[in-house]
């Protein structure tokens, strides 16, 4: 067999054993649309945009989707209790050797489970894929205890400016959120590279995305795989005003970063306006995925 | 003349913290909810010393105005250690300092690297071997084949090398300047 089949073989495998995992736990495979009427409005993922004709000489605007999540959810909202879709996405302004502007990513909702049952579904996920290494579950609060002796929830804008200009790098950032990312790409990553399976959880309420918030945290996680980020998830808010809220404040960011002014999508705000059940979703990244098992 | 992250590579020499660097490691961090960060590893051309910082996508450092050139070591003055350029005949000099290890191993007409920074030498590497003389060692034990590692020589340069045992005084032997090991007889 040539090395391109074995290759093949080996990811039609992977994606035939993450089929039947979900058939088998009676989670139903979606298709959602990709050519979006909205881009997103995620600070920090930039939609692409393609012109359609939808009539002779009437080009629309329309949006590769980045990632499935709100037509899934829209699903949600009606009632299509739990999904799984496995789909390419599409992001603009991608670089470096782990990134691209295309991928593959199957994302999942489970009802009524909280992020620390979805965790334990995913570490089933891995295990059944073979990956069999010890788990590590780790907050964002103690891996930062841990790793840099950095209490990082009490850390307001002036003490991590202090810590990473202790650190020697640059401090001229102006959110709480983007400082604490700096520091966990330079302090925490490098350290848990050295962890094959690394779960980390209750992340800062400033990194909520659109997970529900407690306190000072977030119920949303990350998987890093080696120090590879994997998998994105959370526990998903779900009423109507609180994702507008959310999707407001992102756009109050990215104005303030100067990108391309954009509206709320009150489409999505409409279909979701009986709100979402009670449930937990994540985004695992399949090419990452894949050879952080054939490796 | 700055440089943005995206035009970082390796061997690219920048300024930091005062110094010349050279990028060992560039590597683009891009979390999924998060901006985008170059996490560098640098070497500071100066001290040796390796320093890693992450930057945000799109920052900007300074660039280093650095060169390497092959030169030809002339001779030490006991203070100074001269060295020419073959092509333009230009001579530069260097401290003990600044010397660091190749002291120990170069020998007048060898040709080595030698980094300018803004025209001025800062480092000097040596050829990775050099052919060295024996000055000073034990004479060999006759009989001693058990192989233990041989015996300590000091070479032409004054630099202590752990050789075999048959090797004597006045022979000439290769160095790996990186490990300081003998590596067989010239």
């Amino acid at each position: 067999m040539s090395k391109v089949k074995k290759n093949l073989v080996h990811y039609q495998d992977l994606i035939i054993k993450i089929r039947e995992f979900f058939y088998s736990r009676k989670v139903t495979e979606v298709k959602t649309p990709s050519l979006l009427c909205s881009p997103t409005t995620d600070v920090y993922i930039d939609s692409i945009a393609v012109k359609v004709n939808r009539d002779i000489s009437r080009p629309t605007d329309r949006y590769l989707h980045t990632s499935p999540e709100l037509e899934m959810k829209r699903l949600l909202s009606k009632g299509s209790g739990d999904i799984f879709q496995i789909c390419q996405v599409y992001r603009d302004n991608e670089y470096g050797i782990n990134n691209s502007n295309e991928f593959t990513m199957l994302e999942f909702y489970r009802i009524d489970f909280d992020m620390h049952s979805l965790v334990d579904e995913i570490i089933d996920l891995l295990k059944m894929l073979g990956k069999t290494d010890a788990v590590i579950k780790i907050s964002y609060a103690q891996a930062f205890f841990e790793y840099g002796n950095i209490d990082i929830l009490n850390a307001d804008l002036k003490d991590l400016k202090n810590i990473a200009n202790s650190l020697g790098l640059n401090s001229d950032y102006d959110w709480v959120e983007d400082l604490q990312t700096l520091l966990f790409v330079h302090l925490i990553e490098p350290k848990i590279s050295q962890i094959p399976i690394c779960f980390i959880y209750d992340y800062p309420k400033e990194q909520s995305a659109l997970a529900k918030i407690d306190g000072p945290i977030a119920h949303r996680f990350e998987l890093y795989i080696n120090g590879i980020e994997i998998a994105n998830g959370y526990e998903e808010i779900q009423s109507a005003d609180e994702y507008r809220d959310r999707f407001n404040n992102e756009l109050y960011k990215r104005k303030m970063i100067e990108k391309k002014k954009l509206l709320v999508d009150e489409e999505f705000l409409r279909d979701i306006k009986a709100g979402l059940p009670n449930c937990s979703g994540v985004a695992i990244g399949i090419e990452r995925l894949f050879s952080s098992i054939s490796l | 003349m700055n440089y943005s992250t995206s035009q970082f590579k390796n061997g690219l020499k920048l300024i930091l913290d005062g110094n010349p660097c050279s990028i060992v490691n560039n590597e683009i961090v891009k979390p999924g909810k998060g901006q985008a960060f170059n996490r560098v590893k640098f070497k500071d051309l100066i001290t040796g010393k390796t320093l890693e910082k992450t930057y945000k996508s799109g920052e900007s450092l300074e660039g280093a105005d650095v060169m390497e050139l092959e030169m030809q070591y002339l001779y030490s003055d006991g203070e100074k250690w001269h060295f020419m350029e073959p092509e333009s005949f230009e001579q530069f000099d260097l401290s003990e300092e600044s010397m660091g290890s190749a002291i120990d191993y170069l020998v007048e007409q060898d040709i080595c690297i030698v980094t300018l920074w803004n025209n001025n030498p800062i480092t000097v590497v040596p050829p990775i071997q050099v052919i060295l003389e024996v000055i000073d060692t034990d004479p060999g034990l006759k009989g001693d084949t058990a192989g233990t590692g041989g015996k300590p020589a000091t070479l032409n340069t004054g630099v202590v090398v752990q050789v075999p045992l048959f090797v004597g005084i006045g022979d000439k032997v290769k160095v790996d300047t990186r490990t300081n090991e003998y590596s067989g007889r010239a």
